[in-house]
């Protein structure tokens, strides 16, 4: 399977059956290098990804300045520490999982809920992660 | 069917069907007694040796007693009956780890069998009964202090705090401070904490306090056994301790000052949103002159701007600091539950336990 039918099949799927998905989604290699994004997924910077990786190897290194993607600014809520990073921004939000290997993003508007947008967004990153990705 | 509530404290288990503007039905004890016969607990009534506590410090602890007590609760407090379990939302202190989350989710569908489940902390659910989604809340508990800053429903852990101090440490504090002025005098646990609830208050500033500690006018109290205990300055100890803690042997600021220096960890941009909706929690601090206090120490700390607190909504009832997480989480439950929101049975099947940390935040 491509990396392109993860993101378009099983990201920006269904949820629950009720015709809403998510607005956005990719994974992404650790360095920065996109595996695959959806066609309206924001142009971030290479310096946005260096600080969320920080952020996984130290929790609470966003937290004071916000966690940014492509010049969005998102305010940073409970996450996981090392494993997920949850941002919040008005009514919608973004979900962050780390897999061995990449970062799997999940940006959200309403009536998408945080929840949804976790469940997502984590199933298939633990599916990576015990596939050795 | 209306979702259940339940605010399990240290001291105090709060528990009802989600109706937000009303006290909740069900305030009870929190401590059980152990029988050893068949080995199930009953709530209520305190004596003298083997007393459980299944919440200590916040935390659910003893998983056992939790259990008969949640029974109790929710099959005789509430009337559920078993094979129609509804929904249920739980509240939960700053910082629960989150193996004391999975454990409670994992009881209330396995062994409860619930439909639905929800978790939400403390800080957040203080916040909306007052009418407020962001803010601080001070949330003096019987076995903890929390000082939490919550943005838009979302804690920002960071700028919180919590104190392993509480009710309890105050209770002991007085109960040697009556033994040292009234040695003849032979007092337990529960006499101590009533006298400080009748009794207790708090000094108007640090030279109030000074001139309290320097007077020798007291009040007779007669404990339930008989014996009359003479209450005196000892009453204003319990109030200062939490304004300087060197009186608790802590070497930490008091309450005001750790408020303003948690929040100091937060962008700027929101201090003011958060120092001028600050509620107080929990029943210590419908003492008299604390709020008085709070706002005089708030006027002197070394912020630029000044912790004020938010004057509840007219329609709660006048008792709300004492259960106002409960009072929020019956808010939350009406919304939570319909949007389907929360974690369901066929959640839980699929994911195990861990889904509620990505469901309930």
């Amino acid at each position: 399977m491509s990396w392109q039918t993860y993101v378009d099949e099983h990201l920006m799927c269904d949820i629950d059956g009720q015709g809403q998905h998510l607005s956005a989604a990719a994974i992404v290699g650790h360095d920065g290098s996109v595996w695959a994004q959806s066609s309206s997924f924001p142009q971030f910077k290479p310096q946005e990804i260096t600080d969320i990786m920080k952020d996984f190897e130290e929790p609470g290194h966003l937290a004071p300045t916000g966690l940014h993607l492509g010049g969005t600014k998102y305010m940073v809520i409970q996450g996981e520490a090392g494993a997920v990073i949850r941002g919040k921004k008005g009514s919608g939000g973004i979900t962050i999982k780390k897999t061995g290997q990449a970062l799997v993003f999940g940006i959200y508007e309403e009536p998408v809920t945080p929840g949804q947008c976790n469940m997502v967004v984590e199933r298939l990153g633990d599916y990576l992660v015990d596939q050795g990705l | 069917m209306e979702a259940a509530v339940i605010d399990a404290g240290s001291k105090l288990l709060k528990a009802g069907t989600a109706v937000p503007d009303q006290a909740p039905p069900i305030i009870i004890p929190t401590q059980m007694k152990r029988m050893l016969e068949d080995g199930s607990s009953t709530d209520g009534s305190l004596f003298e040796d083997v007393n459980v506590d299944p919440v200590v410090r916040g935390f659910i602890r003893d998983w056992d007693a939790m259990e008969d007590l949640l029974h109790y609760v929710l099959y005789t407090g509430l009337e559920w009956e078993e094979g129609n379990e509804g929904q249920i939302l739980f509240t939960d202190p700053l910082c629960t780890p989150k193996s004391v989350r999975e454990q409670l989710v994992q009881l209330m569908f396995e062994t409860f069998n619930v439909t639905g489940f929800y978790a939400s902390e403390q800080a957040v659910l203080s916040l909306y009964a007052v009418g407020r989604i962001s803010g601080c809340t001070v949330d003096i508990g019987h076995g903890k202090i929390d000082i939490a800053s919550v943005i838009e429903g979302a804690v920002q852990h960071i700028a919180s705090r919590r104190f392993e101090i509480g009710g309890i440490d105050l209770t002991k504090l007085l109960a040697q401070e009556l033994g040292k002025s009234n040695p003849l005098v032979n007092l337990n646990v529960s006499d101590v904490e009533i006298i400080k609830e009748k009794y207790s208050s708090c000094a108007e500033d640090e030279l109030a306090y000074e001139k309290t500690q320097q007077s020798s006018e007291y009040e007779e109290h007669t404990l339930p056994d008989g014996q009359v205990i003479k209450v005196g300055r000892e009453r204003y100890t319990v109030g200062e301790a939490l304004f300087q803690p060197a009186i608790l042997g802590l070497e930490a600021h008091g309450i005001v000052e750790q408020l303003v220096r948690s929040i100091s960890t937060v962008s700027s941009e929101n201090h003011r949103q958060l120092l001028e909706n600050t509620v107080l929690c929990g029943s210590i601090t419908s003492m008299p002159g604390f709020e008085d206090r709070f706002q005089k120490e708030a006027s002197l700390c070394s912020s630029a701007i000044r912790p004020s607190l938010v004057k509840p909504p007219e329609y709660m009832p006048a008792e709300l600091t004492q259960y106002s997480a409960w009072v929020g989480g019956a808010i939350l439950a009406k919304v939570v539950f319909p949007q389907n929101q929360h974690v369901t049975k066929g959640d839980y099947d699929e994911a195990g336990p861990s889904v509620v940390h990505r469901k309930c935040f």
